[in-house]
């Protein structure tokens, strides 16, 4: 069974080249022994918090720019979102322990801008006339888009908690379970990724029927992950997976739907100009991809509690 | 309901403003346009143009110079009407109002309605710039053209306000002629020319390229931007890319 | 497309392919009729063929010869209706709104001009249908009225003119609303989304307009239907039993005659009465369906005064669609108005040579003070009103002596303002200048002398003495003789008409199939 659930988790995720590049990292003869379910995962996270603060980066780049920088505040996510993406970048090559802290507070500074970015958001809101209304909400500032940056950062320091933690402990951060922890948290961010693409896929009236799939498929796998993190672990979560792999695969697919909305809208992609800025984000479906990863990464870790509980000792990494 | 009573018509002295929030008479006569820098047609190679619009705006900034529907002795009656009605920036291309009119007319590209007891655009044109001639030529034996630009304003102005009597209106009127032909039809030539819209920081054609910023004080990269307050630097750098 | 023959006898010719004729082309074809509509104007491409321009764009208007004549004459052109295949939406403001339910009986309950021989709830549902069919984007609540189903497609961002409305509309206590708009904000079919150019009063040359042009013709031609562009109707001809047989049309520059057993007319309240009286016999020697001598009667037209002013800001408004928001308060408000009827303010973005003659015609400017003035451009703002004058015999359509392109007598229009139409017009003025002022606003002033949008001309109603069809839009003297645009009006409400043509046509295209079914024909 354990041994089965081992193999389902290493079904290579979704950013294919980093599998080869992380057991490389473990196999390096510099590096302390560490728990190879812990590296991936934390691997994993890493990745995810840097896809999402690249989406991030991306995307405030371009609304920002539509909004002319008109407050200089406007700069702040994208060097945050720079920051945090070389972070992520250093925390997946880095051998563990180096960098550790100042990653952490990088990661730590994501969430405080994303909460921040949250607060200037909601304030662009209710200062419009109007205040909370659907034309607010559609085309004010996106109230989304910033947390996107805190979900980045927590993802990012769940990885270095992960990657901190000997082999032989059980991964906690402030005394919950990281494993618990990253399940819920991945469950809610895609939760909130979802509502964000419902609001604005409703904005587009669901013109093309395929605007539905980011809005059904990723809360299924939310809830089924989140009820994976609410329930005692187990050894194996096939449907989870599958569902969270299928989210993923929406995420990528999503990006290849907005380009061609951009190519549909008048002037197609000639008119860029007008058309990146006013049609469907393209830097924005990855995220979907991004919380699939950040889910499987849970559900590893899960799965990984599970084989423990049933006090199968924790395996070397094979050589 | 209405819990203030206005007067809905503002006095004469401030042109119809009404006086609520200021409404300082325009006295400072010395048209300054917010966009030194803006050349419209700058962006006529660019997206916000198709070539439908290229091919208008080309024949129009193209029209023959010379009248081909007026006379000259009513051409040139026109041309000086349109001086007084339309004064030119100095800085910008001229906007040739009175052969736009004449290629107008001559085409019959009107509105093509007549109101009651104007006759149809071209033979009204024709009769008010003789009648006016006549005016011109009654009261001071000289032709309009002729006139001193103080001179040829007041008798505009009597023509506006309807104390100008002549045989040679019937059945129009000075006043009607006025306010159907004169008021109407110059100054829609002079705002269909791209120097009137980069002079007022118009958009100017819009298509197939439309615009992304639509709130209060933002523009696109590729509208005019305002020299106000601000320093005129930046902005001749900025408008530049207006295109 | 399917062609017919002259010698064809079709089910219906239509003439006029605009709001009224454009949808019931579509749906008598969808029903299965064999129809051909006749367009006195052409059937254009807007990707090729529209310019970013107000003056070419006149290309669109209907501006053959007419006389505009009364104590407040109608100015006509560019200002009233269109010569294309889609009519007058081809260019129109896309404002799509429903009347307020009294309307349909302000007779009976509000004591003012004429009731409809119809019922509020049935024209509900068919409104239903037309913002369907039109993919109308608007607000998810609408302020005013009974429950609407939601719009198809969502709001469209407010521009900075119509943000304004909106404060100025929150200082004086009054609600607003994104305006409902043919226009649409995420892509539809073969329409791209709206790019806010800001032509739209010129031809939309994106396509993101759903106008007859776009919506009703494609669906007419893809059922059956033959669009007959170029083809101007002068006469409907009919038998000595009193029954239409067809239409007399010019096309190239040859008279030909479309046989048909029925004839709708659609041409909008200059043109169709026009029709009508020039095809006057022995047995209608006061011209078709006129018994009640009433054709040509109870023209009206929306008061469309203005109120406008000087912001700090950069406004700009000649971005998006003119009309984004409106507020319709004084249309469902009946308490302190000292006047009959309703109206309805929105947004403005007026290019260049309409914002000129704004400033000619309203305050007489020129010269140096014209040009100093017009820099202001993109700091103006502005609020103009739509508003419902009342009905009178006396404002009418008549034929002149003088003859068109086509040796076709000219219609001659007749127009003045009421004592009540003043004083709703006074109201609104006051109003508007008062919204403007609550959002500090300076250089404010009005304009007082703008109408816009057309009906009446042959009214229908309840009986064929007081009125010209009945409430299927079917003429009280001839059987076979229908017309189904804005004429039919018997009054024209305190927002803009399109949507109840339309709404009216799907309604007329379903009793046609009723009567149909059972030989009423
Ligand atoms: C500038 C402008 C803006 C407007 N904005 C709005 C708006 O925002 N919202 C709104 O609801 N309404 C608006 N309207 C009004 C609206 O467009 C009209 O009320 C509506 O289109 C009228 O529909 P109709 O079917 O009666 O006539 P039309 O749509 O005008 O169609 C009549 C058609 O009949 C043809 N025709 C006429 N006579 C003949 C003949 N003898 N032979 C052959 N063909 C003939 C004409 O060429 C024309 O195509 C606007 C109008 C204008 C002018
Ligand atoms: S603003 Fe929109 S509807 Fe109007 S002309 Fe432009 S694209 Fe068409």
């Amino acid at each position: 069974m354990t041994k089965d659930a081992d193999n389902r988790s290493a079904a290579p995720p979704i950013s294919g080249g980093a599998i080869p590049e992380a057991s490389n990292i473990a196999r390096a003869p510099s590096r302390p022994a560490t728990d190879r379910v812990y590296e991936r995962s934390a691997h994993d996270l890493h990745a995810a918090a840097g896809l999402i603060a690249l989406s991030v980066l991306l995307d405030s780049a371009v609304e920002h720019y539509r909004g002319s920088y008109h407050n200089k505040a406007m700069f702040t996510p994208l060097v945050t979102a720079t920051i945090t993406l070389t972070a992520t970048a250093h925390g997946l090559r880095a051998p563990a322990g180096l960098g550790h802290a100042g990653r952490r507070g990088i990661f730590v500074l994501a969430v405080a801008t994303g909460a921040v970015g949250t607060g200037f958001h909601v304030y662009d809101i209710l200062a419009k006339p109007g205040g909370i209304s659907w034309q607010n909400l559609f085309y004010a500032a996106p109230l989304g888009a910033p947390s996107a940056l805190i979900v980045s950062g927590l993802a990012g320091f769940l990885a270095e908690h992960i990657r901190a933690t000997p082999p032989d402990e059980s991964a906690r951060v402030f005394g919950h379970s990281v494993s618990r922890s990253a399940a819920l948290g991945s469950a809610l961010a895609l939760v909130g990724t979802s509502a964000e693409a419902a609001l604005l896929h409703f904005r587009g009236a669901f013109q093309n029927p395929a605007m539905f799939f980011p809005v059904t498929l990723p809360p299924v796998a939310a809830g089924l992950l989140g009820f994976a993190g609410l329930r005692p672990a187990v050894g194996a979560y096939p449907v989870t997976q599958a569902c969270l792999t299928a989210t993923a695969a929406i995420g990528l697919a999503g990006t290849g739907f907005h380009a061609y909305g951009v190519a549909r809208a008048m002037g197609g992609w000639r008119n860029w100009h007008q058309n990146l800025l006013d049609g469907p984000p393209i830097p924005t479906p990855p995220s979907f991809a991004a919380l699939a990863l950040a889910g499987r990464a849970a559900l590893r870790l899960l799965a990984h509690d599970a084989s423990r509980a049933g006090h199968t000792p924790a395996r070397a990494v094979p050589p | 309901m209405s819990r203030l009573r206005l007067t809905i018509k503002g006095p004469a002295e401030s042109g119809g403003l009404i006086a609520i929030n200021g409404s300082t008479p325009m006295d400072n006569i010395d048209p300054r346009s917010l966009y030194p820098d803006y050349d419209v047609l700058a962006k006529r190679t660019s997206l916000s143009w198709n070539d439908a619009t290229r091919r208008v705006i080309d024949a129009r900034l193209a029209v023959p110079r010379e009248p081909r529907f007026f006379s000259g002795e009513q051409w040139a009656t026109l041309v000086a009407v349109c001086r007084r009605i339309l004064p030119q920036p100095a800085d910008r291309p001229e906007v040739p109002i009175a052969a736009l009119l004449d290629n107008l007319l001559r085409t019959d590209d009107t509105q093509g309605f007549r109101v009651d007891p104007l006759p149809y655009d071209g033979p009204a044109w024709k009769q008010g710039l003789v009648a006016l001639e006549a005016e011109a030529r009654a009261a001071y034996h000289a032709a309009f053209p002729a006139l001193s630009e103080r001179v040829q304003d007041a008798l505009l102005k009597e023509a506006q306000a309807g104390r100008l009597h002549h045989p040679a209106w019937a059945p129009m009127t000075a006043a009607l002629f006025f306010k159907h032909r004169i008021l109407t039809d110059i100054p829609a030539l002079y705002y269909a020319h791209p120097t009137s819209w980069s002079e007022i920081g118009f958009g100017g054609p819009a298509g197939p390229r439309g615009y992304v910023r639509m709130g209060l004080n933002r523009r696109d990269p590729w509208e005019a931007r305002e020299v106000g307050a601000t320093s005129q630097a930046p902005a001749r750098a900025l408008t530049r890319h207006a295109r | 497309m399917r062609c017919h023959a002259d010698t064809d006898t079709v089910d219906f010719v239509i003439v006029g392919t605009g709001a009224g004729g454009g949808t019931l082309a579509a749906r008598l074809a969808e029903q299965g009729f064999s129809v051909v509509a006749l367009d006195a104007g052409p059937f254009f491409r807007p990707l090729l063929d529209f310019a970013s321009d107000e003056t070419a764009q006149n290309q669109l208007f209907w501006t053959d010869k007419r006389v505009s004549s009364g104590t407040n004459p109608i100015k006509m052109g560019g200002n009233n209706s269109g010569k294309a295949v889609g009519g007058s939406t081809v260019h129109f403001a896309m404002v799509s709104l429903r009347f307020r339910p009294e309307w349909f009986k302000s007779r009976s309950i509000l004591g003012y001009g004429a009731d409809w021989p119809l019922d509020w709830a049935e024209m509900w549902h068919y409104y239903s249908m037309a913002e369907q069919a039109l993919a109308i984007a608007g607000p998810i609540h609408y302020p005013w009225g009974p429950k609407r189903p939601r719009y198809p497609y969502r709001a469209h961002e407010l521009n900075a003119a119509a943000k304004l409305l909106a404060r100025g509309c929150e200082a004086l206590g009054y609600r607003w609303s994104e305006t409902p708009l043919a226009t649409v904000s995420a892509p539809r079919g073969k329409s791209p989304p709206c790019v806010y150019r800001g032509f739209c009063r010129f031809g939309c040359s994106t396509n993101a307009k759903q106008s007859a042009l776009t919506v009703w013709i494609p669906r007419a031609l893809k059922a059956g239907a033959e669009i007959r562009d170029l083809a101007m109707a002068g006469r409907i001809d009919v038998d000595h039993q009193g029954c239409a047989t067809g239409v007399h049309y010019v096309r190239e520059g040859q008279w030909r005659f479309q046989n048909a057993r029925n004839v709708i007319v659609c041409g909008y309240a200059i043109e169709t009465p026009r029709l009508l009286l020039n095809s006057e016999t022995a047995c209608f020697p006061d011209g078709l369906a006129n018994s009640s001598g009433l054709v040509g009667r109870y023209l009206m037209t929306q008061a469309n005064q203005a109120a406008w002013g000087r912001m700090e800001d950069e406004v700009r408004w000649y971005k998006g669609p003119p009309s984004l928001a409106l507020t319709e308060h004084w249309n469902y408000e009946d308490r302190g108005k000292d006047f009959f009827g309703g109206y309805c303010w929105m947004g403005q973005g007026p290019l260049p040579i309409e914002w000129v003659s704004v400033q000619t015609s309203a305050r007489g400017l020129w010269g140096p003070a014209l040009r100093t003035e017009m820099m202001d451009y993109n700091h103006q703002i502005g609020v103009k009103m739509v508003g419902e004058m009342l009905p009178n015999e006396d404002n009418r359509v008549t034929l002149d002596d003088d003859t068109d392109q086509y040796g076709l007598p000219i219609p001659r229009i007749t127009y003045e303002w009421s004592e009540n139409d003043k004083r709703l017009i006074n109201h609104a003025l006051n109003q508007m200048t008062m919204s403007l002022a609550a959002i500090g606003a300076t250089r404010i002033f009005p304009q007082d002398d703008d109408t816009n949008h057309l009906a009446g001309t042959a009214r229908m109603g309840f009986n064929r003495e007081t009125s010209v069809v009945n409430s299927d839009c079917r003429s009280w003297d001839i059987p076979n003789l229908w017309i189904c645009d804005g004429s039919v009006f018997p009054t024209t409400g305190g927002v803009n008409p399109a949507l109840t043509i339309q709404a009216l046509a799907l309604r007329t295209a379903d009793r046609i199939k009723h009567l149909a079914a059972r030989r009423e024909l």
